[in-house]
C-alpha cells in the first residue's frame, strides 16, 4: 500500500513540472495553431542561463526566474516575429512548413548550446535540492513540491489573465478566429508575438525550477517537447486547467507504469496515452469539461 | 530533367565504382543511395499525398529488424530479409494507417512521431525478441563494397521508377487530389482512405527494404540506430525538404546534399579544417533547414528558378 | 683536399638521405574513440592518455627508430559511425592496427569490421563479454570484461557483508544489460537471492517508482550499473526515500568518477563500487602516470585513462616484436604479449567462451569523506572499509 501511495505522490509532483512545460505549449498551440517542436530547446536555453548565473554569480535558481522568464519572453517574440510569422506568406506545397521550421530552430539552439558548453552533463548543487519532506512515511522531494505549487499558481494566474484582462481576451479571440479578431481591431500579429513570448517564458520557468532536481545537457530538450505534446493533447488545446490536469495525469501514469509494469517502458506510456487520446478523445479533456 | 540527361547520369553511377576505387567514397555513395530510396518513399506519402509522416523510422526499423532477426534467430541469411523487409514493413504500415489516418495534418504527423517512439521503446525493452540494446551483429557477406553499391543503386532506381510510374497513372491524380483538399476529393467520390493507405503501403515497402539493406550492409543494428527519431525520421524529412518536396528528383538531390554535408563536416572538410569544425555539422544542418524553409520552401529542385536567378544576378 | 672531402662528405650524406627519410617514416595506428557526443568526456581522457604515452614512446625512439603516428578518429558514440571511421582508417589511411574502443556497442561493431578485414584490434575499454566471445582471432582485449567487474567484490561479500538478497538496477544499453546479467549469475553462485532486476532508460528524472519497489522488497544489497548522472540521481533519490539496504554497490562506470561525488554530494558518501584500477596499485608506473597526467592536463584521470595509456605501450611493444608490419605478423606478436603496464600485467589467453582476453583482478573502492579510497583487497587498501554503515546518520536524518 505504501508503495502505491508513494508512487502516486511522486507522480503528482513530477506532474506539476510537466504541467508547467505543457502550459506554454498549450497556449501556443491553442492560440496560434503552431506546433512548436523547439519547445524543449527553449527550456534548455533557460536552463543554461540559470546554470551560468548560478555558477558565476551564485544566484539561486528561484531568483534566476526573474531573469530567465523575461529573456525567454524576448527570445520567443524574436522567433515568432522573424522566423515563424513570415512563413505564413511563403507559398509552399506542404502546410507543415512551420513545424519543420521549429525543428530547424530547435536544432540550431541545441547545437549552439553544444558548441558553447560541450555535450557534458552539468548540474548545480543547491542545499535544498535533495531535501525531502515526510508525511507519515511518504517522502516528498522539497524542490518538486515548490515546483508543483508554482505550477498551480501560474496556471491560475494564466487562467485569470486569459479570462479577465483585455489582452487575455484578445488572445482568446485570435485563437477562435484570427480574421474576425483582425476585423474587430485586434492587432493580431502583435498578439501572436505576445503569445509565443508568454509560452516561452512559461517553459523558461519550468526549466529554471527543474535544474536543481535534474541535470543539464544540450539534448535535454527533445523528450520534454514530446511530453509537452502529450499534455497539450490530453488537456485540450488552449486549456490552462487542462494542462495542469494533463500534466498530473501523465506524471501519475508514468509513475504507476514504472512501478508496476517496468521502468524501461516509462517513456512509452506517455506516447500510448497520446495516441489513444488523439484517436478517442480528440478534443482532449477540454471537450469534456468545457474549460 | 530530359531523358538524355537521366540516362547519362545513370551510366555515370553505374561506372562510378570502376573509376573511383576508394572504399571510403563508395561507402558515402551507398549511404546516399539508401537515403534516396527512403526520401523518395517518404515523398510519395508526404509530398504527393500530403500525409506528413514524422515516423518513417517505424518502417525502416521494421525492415532492418526483419533481416536482423531472421539471421540471428532463425539463422537464415539476412539476404532473405531484403525480400521480406519490405512486406513486413507493409504489415506494420497497415496497422499504422488504420490508427493514424483518422487524423489530419499536424495531428497525423504527431501520431506517427509517437508511433515511432513507441516501437523504439518496445524494441529496447522486449529483449527476448530483439536483444534490446545489445543489438544484432552480423558479418556482412561480401568484403568488397561493389555488390552493396549496385544493390543500393538498384533499390534506389526501383523506388524512383515506381513512384514516377504511380504518379503518372491515375493513382497520381488520386494522391494529388487528396493532398490538395481531402474533403473535396471525398466529395467527388474518391475513396480517400483506400488511396492514402496505398500510398502509405508503397512508401513503407521501399523504406522497409532500405532498412533490410542497412542490416545487411552495416552488419550492426540496435533500436537507437534504426528506430531513431532524430537520425532516421527527421533526417528523412530534411532530405526531402532540402531537395524539393513533391518533385521527382528532389529527394535524390537532397540525399546527396545531406550526406555530403554531414561527412564534409564530420571529417572537418576531409581533415583540412580545424577539429572543432567536425562538431558543427549538426549546427549546419539546422541552419540549412531554417534557411531552406524560409527562402526555398520547395527545395533545391522546386525553387531552382529562385536559385538560378541569384546566380544570374551575381554575374 | 678540403674541397674533395666536402664533396665526398656531401655525396655520402645525399646517398644516405633517402634511407634516413625511410627510417623516420611513421607507423600508422588507428584509434577509435568518442570525441564528441555524450561520452566525449571519457573519449577525451583516453585521447589525452594516448597522446601522453605515444609522446613518451616516440621520444624514446619509437619502434625501431620509427615514430608511431596515432590517427585518432571520432566515433561520436554511435556504432554506425564507428564502423565507418574504422573502415576509413583501414582502407584509406592503411593503418597497421586499430586501438581504442570505449562504448561496448561501438566496440562490438568496430571489432566486427576489423575481424572481417583481418586487421588486429586491441580493445582497451569496451567491456561487454560478447565482444571477445565470437571467436574473432584478430580481436584482443586488454581490459576486464563486464562480467568480471564485480569479481574483486566477491570475497568482500562472502567474508564481510554476507548479504542474503540483492536488487539490481541497470541502464539498458549493452554495458548495463551485460553487467547486470553477469552480476545476477555471480549472485546466484554466491547464494544471494536476486529479488529484483530492472533496466531503465538512461536520462530519467524520477527513479522513485523503481526505488520504492526496491525499498518494499528490502534487499541487503542494491547493485547499480549506471553512467554518472543516473548514478548521482539514484543515490540522491534513495536518500530522499530513506532507502537503506546494508550496502549500496556500484558496478564501476558512473560510480567511480569525480562527477559522482560532485553531483550526489553527501548521498555518495560510503557508497562502494567495483573498479578496474586505482593509482595506488603496485603496478610500476601507475602512480607516476597519474601524476604526469594531472600535471600536464590539470585534471584527474581514472581507470579509462590508465587503460588507454597501457594500451599505447602494448601497441608499441607489439610493433617492436612483430616480424613485419603485415597484419598476420602483428596478430602473432599480439598473441605472444607478456608484459607489465600501468594497468597491470598483459597476457592474452582464452578462458570460458572468450579468446584473446587479458585476465586481471578487479578491486573495490569506497567514497570516504568525499574521496575515492581503495578498500579491498585489504592488503592494498588505502583506508579500511567502512561497514556496516548507518545511512540515516550519514544523510543527516539522525
Amino acid at each position: 500500500m505504501l508503495v502505491f501511495i508513494q508512487t502516486i505522490a511522486s507522480g503528482i509532483l513530477i506532474g506539476g513540472v510537466y504541467a508547467l512545460i505543457g502550459l506554454g505549449m498549450t497556449l501556443i498551440m491553442g492560440v496560434m495553431g503552431i506546433i512548436n517542436l523547439a519547445h524543449g530547446q527553449l527550456m534548455m536555453v533557460a536552463m543554461y542561463i540559470t546554470f551560468v548565473l548560478f555558477t558565476h554569480l551564485g544566484l539561486d535558481p528561484y531568483i534566476c526566474i526573474f531573469i530567465t522568464m523575461p529573456s525567454l519572453f524576448l527570445l520567443g517574440i524574436v522567433i515568432q516575429k522573424y522566423l515563424l510569422n513570415p512563413l505564413i506568406k511563403v507559398e509552399s506545397i506542404l502546410p507543415e512548413n512551420q513545424v519543420l521550421m521549429t525543428v530547424g530552430i530547435g536544432m540550431v539552439l541545441t547545437e549552439i548550446a553544444r558548441f558553447i558548453f560541450t555535450s557534458n552533463y552539468v548540474s548545480i548543487k543547491t542545499p535544498y535540492a535533495a531535501k525531502a519532506i515526510f508525511l507519515k512515511n511518504i517522502s516528498l522531494n522539497l524542490p518538486m513540491c515548490i515546483a508543483f505549487l508554482i505550477a498551480v499558481f501560474f496556471t491560475l494566474l494564466l487562467f485569470w489573465f486569459l479570462l479577465k484582462t483585455d489582452t487575455g481576451r484578445a488572445i482568446r479571440a485570435t485563437a477562435q478566429d484570427k480574421e474576425a479578431a483582425l476585423l474587430m481591431g485586434i492587432n493580431t500579429p502583435r498578439i501572436t508575438y505576445l503569445t509565443f513570448g508568454i509560452g516561452s517564458a512559461l517553459v523558461a520557468l519550468a526549466g529554471t525550477i527543474l535544474l536543481p532536481i535534474y541535470y543539464l545537457f544540450p539534448d535535454i530538450g527533445g523528450p520534454f517537447t514530446l511530453k509537452a505534446f502529450v499534455i497539450t493533447i490530453l488537456g485540450g488545446l488552449g486549456s490552462t486547467i487542462g494542462a495542469i490536469v494533463g500534466g498530473v495525469i501523465l506524471g501519475i501514469a508514468e509513475s504507476l507504469g514504472a512501478t508496476y509494469v517496468a521502468m524501461g517502458y516509462r517513456e512509452a506510456i506517455g506516447f500510448v496515452i497520446f495516441v489513444l487520446v488523439l484517436i478517442f478523445l480528440p478534443g482532449g479533456l477540454k471537450s469534456i469539461t468545457k474549460v | 530533367m530530359k531523358s538524355v540527361k537521366i540516362i547519362l547520369l545513370a551510366i555515370f553511377f553505374v561506372i562510378f565504382p570502376l573509376i573511383v576505387r576508394s572504399d571510403y567514397y563508395l561507402h558515402l555513395m551507398i549511404i546516399a543511395f539508401m537515403w534516396v530510396t527512403i526520401g523518395t518513399a517518404w515523398n510519395l506519402l508526404a509530398g504527393y499525398t500530403g500525409q506528413v509522416s514524422f515516423g518513417h523510422a517505424i518502417f525502416f526499423g521494421t525492415g532492418a529488424y526483419t533481416a536482423g532477426l531472421l539471421a540471428s534467430k532463425l539463422y537464415i541469411s539476412a539476404w532473405w530479409g531484403m525480400l521480406l523487409g519490405g512486406p513486413c514493413a507493409m504489415l506494420i504500415a497497415a496497422f499504422v494507417g488504420w490508427v493514424c489516418f483518422r487524423l489530419r495534418g499536424p495531428y497525423f504527423a504527431l501520431a506517427t512521431l509517437a508511433g515511432g517512439e513507441i516501437i523504439r521503446l518496445v524494441a529496447v525493452n522486449w529483449e527476448s525478441l530483439t536483444k534490446g540494446m545489445v543489438g544484432i551483429l552480423l558479418m556482412p557477406s561480401f568484403k568488397s563494397k561493389l555488390p552493396y553499391y549496385y544493390i543500393a543503386l538498384g533499390i534506389a532506381i526501383l523506388a524512383m521508377l515506381k513512384v514516377h510510374l504511380l504518379m503518372r497513372s491515375k493513382y497520381g491524380y488520386w494522391f494529388l487530389a487528396i493532398r490538395e483538399d481531402q474533403d473535396a476529393a471525398e466529395a467527388m467520390g474518391i475513396n480517400t482512405t483506400l488511396y492514402k493507405n496505398i500510398s502509405l503501403l508503397v512508401s513503407a515497402f521501399f523504406t522497409g527494404t532500405a532498412g533490410a539493406f542497412y542490416t545487411n550492409y552495416m552488419g550492426f543494428i540496435d533500436p537507437s540506430v534504426v528506430f531513431s527519431l532524430h537520425y532516421i525520421s527527421i533526417m528523412t524529412i530534411l532530405v526531402v525538404i532540402v531537395g524539393g518536396v513533391a518533385t521527382r528528383f528532389g529527394p535524390a538531390i537532397g540525399a546527396f546534399i545531406m550526406v555530403g554535408v554531414q561527412e564534409l563536416f564530420r571529417s572537418s572538410i576531409f581533415g583540412l579544417a580545424p577539429k572543432w569544425v567536425s562538431q558543427a555539422h549538426a549546427l549546419v544542418f539546422g541552419i540549412i533547414v531554417v534557411f531552406v524553409i524560409m527562402f526555398m520552401a520547395n527545395g533545391v529542385v522546386g525553387d531552382w528558378h529562385k536559385i538560378s536567378r541569384v546566380f544570374k544576378r551575381a554575374r | 683536399m678540403g674541397k674533395r672531402l666536402c664533396v665526398v662528405g656531401l655525396s655520402l650524406c645525399l646517398f644516405f638521405l633517402p634511407f634516413i627519410a625511410i627510417g623516420a617514416e611513421p607507423i600508422k595506428v588507428g584509434i577509435v574513440l568518442p570525441l564528441t557526443g555524450d561520452q566525449a568526456k571519457f573519449g577525451e581522457i583516453e585521447k589525452q592518455s594516448f597522446d601522453l604515452a605515444f609522446e613518451e614512446i616516440n621520444n624514446a625512439g619509437g619502434v625501431n627508430g620509427r615514430p608511431i603516428q596515432a590517427l585518432i578518429e571520432d566515433d561520436t558514440g554511435r556504432p554506425e559511425v564507428g564502423r565507418s571511421v574504422v573502415e576509413k582508417l583501414i582502407t584509406k589511411d592503411k593503418v597497421v592496427m586499430v586501438g581504442g574502443g570505449y562504448s561496448s556497442s561501438v566496440t562490438y561493431a568496430v571489432a566486427g569490421v576489423c575481424q572481417q578485414n583481418q586487421i588486429p584490434f586491441l580493445i582497451n575499454t569496451g567491456s561487454a563479454d560478447e565482444i571477445t566471445a565470437q571467436g574473432w582471432d584478430y580481436v584482443f582485449r586488454l581490459n576486464q570484461p563486464a562480467s568480471e567487474y564485480a569479481s574483486g567484490m566477491e570475497s568482500l561479500l562472502t567474508e564481510v557483508v554476507k548479504p542474503k538478497s540483492v536488487a539490481i538496477l541497470h541502464e539498458n544499453s549493452l554495458f548495463g544489460t551485460s553487467s547486470a546479467k553477469s552480476f545476477e549469475a555471480t549472485a546466484k553462485k554466491l547464494n544471494i537471492e536476486v529479488v529484483m532486476k530492472e533496466g531503465y532508460e538512461h536520462g530519467g528524472i524520477d527513479f522513485k517508482p523503481v526505488l520504492i519497489k526496491v525499498k518494499d522488497k528490502n534487499p541487503d544489497l542494491l547493485y547499480m550499473v549506471s553512467y554518472v548522472m543516473d548514478a548521482a540521481l539514484l543515490m540522491k533519490q534513495s536518500m530522499e526515500l530513506k532507502l537503506t539496504p546494508k550496502l549500496f554497490v556500484g558496478g564501476a562506470a558512473g560510480f567511480t568518477l569525480p562527477e559522482f561525488v560532485q553531483n550526489a554530494g553527501k548521498a555518495s558518501e560510503k557508497v562502494i563500487s567495483a573498479t578496474l584500477w586505482h593509482q595506488v596499485l603496485p603496478y610500476p608506473g601507475a602512480k607516476e602516470y597519474y601524476e604526469k597526467f594531472v600535471k600536464k592536463y590539470n585534471k584527474d584521470t581514472e581507470y579509462h585513462g590508465a587503460q588507454a595509456y597501457a594500451a599505447a605501450y602494448v601497441i608499441a611493444d607489439v610493433l617492436k616484436r612483430a616480424k613485419s608490419l603485415k597484419p598476420a605478423d602483428i596478430k602473432e606478436a599480439l598473441s605472444q604479449t607478456n608484459m607489465m603496464t600501468v594497468f597491470g600485467p598483459v597476457r592474452f589467453i582464452s578462458y570460458g567462451k572468450m579468446i584473446n582476453q587479458n585476465k586481471l583482478p578487479t578491486y573495490v573502492v569506497q567514497w570516504i569523506d568525499g574521496k575515492l579510497e581503495l578498500v579491498w583487497p585489504k592488503d592494498l587498501a588505502t583506508k579500511p572499509l567502512v561497514y556496516p554503515v548507518n545511512w540515516l546518520k550519514e544523510w543527516g536524518y539522525q
